[in-house]
């Protein structure tokens, strides 16, 4: 335990310390901040465009920060072989593969953080009072950042920060997709493309079971059972990714 | 438990791609390493002196054969608590402090009162004044002492040292000549390589010389430096060179 906090210790602080996160962080706040001039283009509905601008931008630059320095976690390590000292300590390569996942997690729950208080303070501002209930997104928001997280773990660990930052892009954009991806499969009428469709489907993440916003921002009902079920989702889909990560990690070598 | 690395009919072999045939780095490769001793492991570029250092520290692992440390399976967190292994060239994560980068290493050795050994360390390698400085902007020579400082941080029973003379200037190389014995009277076993023989000379009590990944010599020094030649007035360097020109001959 105490070896894997280093490791997380060390992954947060790197983090922490790239300035494309200060960069992206300053521009996610702005962003945030100016969503109220949209106000008049959005026909008296300024609270709903702070409420959903927000959340947007909040959950795109977690996505976009978790990509940046997500695929490059592992492969940098091992191409810049700072790994070489880690890995000859007695440490178990499973405690590096946690320790960087919970690390960089870490971060990601801060710079949520900031941005959600921003977003409350934005809606003070305008409303004379907090909005508590929109605070729901963010567990669900993050849970969805640890699935990217574990997919990025895996691939960083066998590939090159490029292919496993378009591999992030790619499984984030047929995450979303994944409720279209059912309609096609269940219209298609040739068997192959239903086939290929439903594997889709049912092997990449479906995404969109963590965006709440649109009932969140117009205050529609959610069901606890919908909630519990996208929690566990969530979590056995992470937890198989860390998995994966450190099986193909265990097997590799550092030439 | 008298040895410490155990090296048994090593072989391993690279292919650059797939297309390409595996070419053989390491050819048979035995070595017994005794605890408590300086073993200087020596040859040519590309004779294979990292490879077989990565097989021994786990980095790598060997086609076919056997390597254990202090009877461990390499690899194993035991033979690994054994170990204190710097790499050739290191390379650092550049966005901690001296401070952070030693104490990390030190919790990842589960050391107690990790503070107070690392800021012990600092002192030692005279690196104490640049303890918040981040690595990016610690020189080649005081890049190599942290280095060792981690290597040193968990108080390990063998150090395996990756070419740690190289790079450095004399003030460096004296210093770190100075340390690997001192840990020798420690009782600690130290096995490095090096292609700076004056050096190696100086202090080790066995060496191993690879040539084209063969072992083709191991014992005392002034044993390999009597094989086959008359005059005692011979240096290791200059036996080194007759070796390397036989085998390429």
């Amino acid at each position: 335990m105490h070896r894997m906090w280093a490791i997380c210790e060390n992954t947060f602080k790197e983090g922490l310390r790239q300035r494309i996160l200060i960069i992206l962080a300053i521009f996610a706040l702005l962003i945030i901040v100016i969503s109220v001039f949209l106000g008049p283009f959005a026909l008296g509905e300024v609270p709903k465009i702070i409420r959903d601008f927000g959340l947007s931008a909040a959950s795109f630059f977690s996505i976009l920060i978790v990509i940046i320095i997500g695929s490059s976690l592992i492969k940098k390590d091992i191409e810049k072989r700072t790994i070489f000292t880690v890995i000859t300590k007695p440490v178990r390569r499973s405690e590096i593969i946690i320790g960087k996942f919970i690390g960089l997690l870490f971060l990601i729950m801060i710079i949520q953080g900031m941005m959600t208080i921003i977003q409350q303070l934005v809606i003070f501002v305008f409303e004379g009072a907090f909005d508590p209930g929109i605070l729901l997104a963010l567990p669900f928001s993050l849970l969805e950042i640890m699935i990217l997280l574990g997919i990025l773990l895996v691939f960083s660990s066998f590939s090159s920060p490029t292919l496993s930052a378009i591999m992030g892009v790619v499984f984030y954009i047929i995450g979303h997709a994944s409720p279209d991806l059912k309609l096609f499969a269940d219209q298609s009428k040739m068997p192959a493309m239903k086939f290929i469709a439903y594997g889709f489907y049912y092997i990449m993440p479906n995404l969109e079971n963590f965006n709440f916003r649109l009932e969140l921002v117009h205050k529609l009902p959610l069901y606890a059972d919908q909630l519990m079920f996208t929690v566990a989702y969530g979590l056995i889909y992470t937890i198989f990714l860390v998995y994966l990560a450190i099986l193909v990690f265990e097997g590799r070598e550092f030439k | 438990m008298d040895i410490a690395i155990e090296l048994n009919n090593i072989y391993r072999s690279f292919r650059n791609n797939f297309w390409q045939r595996p070419k053989e780095v390491l050819k048979d490769v035995s070595i017994k390493v005794q605890k408590g001793e300086i073993f200087g492991f020596l040859g040519p570029n590309g004779a294979g002196k990292t490879t077989t250092i990565k097989i021994i520290t786990g980095l790598i692992r060997p086609d076919s054969g056997c390597v254990r440390i202090f009877d461990a399976p390499v690899n194993s967190l035991e033979a690994k608590k054994h170990i204190g292994f710097l790499p050739e060239s290191p390379y650092f994560y550049e966005h901690l402090t001296g401070y952070e980068f030693l104490n990390i290493h030190a919790r990842l050795g589960n050391v107690k009162d990790h503070k107070v050994r690392t800021n012990a360390l600092l002192d030692r390698v005279g690196l104490s004044h640049a303890a918040d400085l981040p690595l990016f902007k610690y020189s080649r020579g005081m890049l190599q002492r942290i280095g060792i400082a981690q290597a040193l941080i968990t108080d390990p029973d063998l150090f395996i040292l990756d070419e740690p003379l190289s790079g450095l200037d004399p003030i460096g190389r004296k210093e770190i000549k100075d340390l690997i014995i001192e840990q020798k009277d420690r009782g600690k076993t130290i096995f490095f390589s090096s292609h700076i023989l004056p050096d190696a000379e100086a202090v080790c009590d066995r060496i191993g010389i690879i040539i084209k990944g063969r072992v083709m010599h191991i014992g005392k020094l002034k044993e390999i430096l009597k094989k086959g030649i008359k005059t005692d007035e011979i240096t290791l360097e200059e036996w080194f060179v007759k070796q390397i020109r036989k085998t390429h001959a």
